[in-house]
């Protein structure tokens, strides 16, 4: 059973488009806008979401080409500046994507680019959320996918608590009733 | 007890670590006369005007609220065992293991309920904000050695406090490692004709750590 089943991010995640090539010729399906009538040639290169190009490809009727946010040029600039890198325009969802296209496009490098991107997009987000103020830390999480951004987030989150609690402030709050039973009696 | 914090993943609030840490005995001066307390966490007291006697923080807070007693600073809440640990702090990549492990949360409670008791207040509220700064520089250059075969981190004489704070972002990127590191992402053949090949990146996280070497 898939554990994501109820997961939006991973629902979403699956709109992704990949470009698939048709094997076979299909007839009364309307998902090439492009063609005039309701019919797919063998060859012809469709933009398919991936949940769907992963169902055709099971069943060998699609072979689907490795997505652009994988290319070339993405890999070599991963290698030059991985933490400059604005991944969340290429793919919101750049490493669960990278997950589950790699065994489907049978790519085994796509495994090592994740690991790679991650392990040193990780330091910057290691430095940066423990002590960047939230506003001047902004411009930086707009390049960060959506699973970097969780983990920045938990890193602000439990900092901004911890610096609340030794601030101080009121330590009980009075509860809602309590407070218009005092008012009414007065 | 999780239940009252707002993130899911984190285990306790600063809040609740505070309450833990109200447990902590300190030493206090009553300046009443008043038999001994017999609590299920043990008894406390007889209680007799100057004598010293030894109650839990919380104990010791409420009595301190009423004016009926002092508190006596813990011994490493001085001057010089403060500046001595913050010096071996910065000589070390190690944590020293001079503080106890509530420190953060006992110190915040003593200035904030008896701060008329502690000499030199505003030196050692400057010396522990340092040391704890230092402290979490060095976790955070623990952390940064993260890779995908790390498995699990060692940390000495973590305080209660620091643990509490990296605690959520460790668990995440671990998982994060793990998921991006796992042989199972390198598909074997037979594996891609299956009917529901997906499965595949589901299950690392299911699996125990003693079935991963095998696997690649």
């Amino acid at each position: 059973m898939n554990t994501k089943y109820y997961d939006v991010d991973d629902i979403i995640m699956e709109e992704e488009t990949v470009s698939v090539i048709f094997q076979k010729a299909a007839s009364g399906v309307g998902i090439d806008p492009s063609s005039v009538m309701d019919f797919i040639e063998t060859g012809s290169k469709v933009e398919l979401p991936f949940w769907l190009a992963h169902e055709l490809q099971m069943r060998q009727a699609v072979s689907v080409n490795v997505p652009p946010c994988f290319d070339k040029k993405t890999r070599l600039e991963i290698q030059a500046d991985s933490a400059g890198v604005d991944l969340r325009s290429r793919c919101p969802f750049f490493y669960e994507f990278g997950c589950k296209i790699a065994p489907i496009v049978g790519d085994r490098t796509i495994g090592f680019l994740l690991l790679s991107a991650f392990k040193s997009r990780y330091k910057e987000i290691l430095t940066k959320a423990h002590s960047v103020a939230f506003a001047a830390g902004s411009k930086f999480w707009s390049i960060l996918t959506k699973e970097e951004i969780n983990l920045y987030e938990t890193a602000q989150s439990e900092m901004a608590s911890f610096k609340k609690w030794r601030m101080g402030g009121p330590r009980f709050q009075i509860a809602s009733v309590l407070g218009k039973k005092r008012k009414s009696a007065e | 007890m999780a239940g009252q914090s707002n993130h899911e993943l984190s285990l306790f609030s600063a809040e609740e670590l505070e309450f833990i840490a109200e447990d902590e005995i300190v030493d206090i001066v009553p300046n009443l006369k008043m038999g001994p307390l017999n609590f299920i966490c043990g008894d406390f007291g007889p209680f007799t005007p100057q004598i010293v006697t030894q109650v839990p923080l919380w104990l010791a807070i409420a009595l301190k609220k009423r004016g009926k007693c002092s508190i006596r600073p813990p011994q490493w809440m001085s001057v010089e065992k403060l500046s001595q640990v913050l010096e071996a702090e910065r000589d070390s990549q190690e944590m020293s293991d001079q503080l106890p492990f509530h420190y953060v949360e006992i110190s915040r409670l003593l200035f904030d309920h008896a701060r008329d008791n502690i000499p030199d207040l505003y030196m050692v509220r400057s010396l522990i904000e340092d040391i704890r700064n230092v402290r979490f520089h060095k976790v955070e250059t623990d952390l940064e050695a993260f890779n995908g075969r790390t498995i699990a981190v060692k940390i000495k004489n973590l305080s209660a406090m620091e643990v509490n704070i990296v605690r959520p972002f460790i668990g995440r990127a671990l998982q994060a490692f793990y998921k991006h590191d796992s042989p199972e992402l390198i598909p074997d053949p037979e594996r891609v004709s299956d009917r529901r090949p997906q499965v595949v990146n589901n299950a690392p996280r299911e699996k125990t750590l003693g079935d991963v070497p095998g696997c690649s």
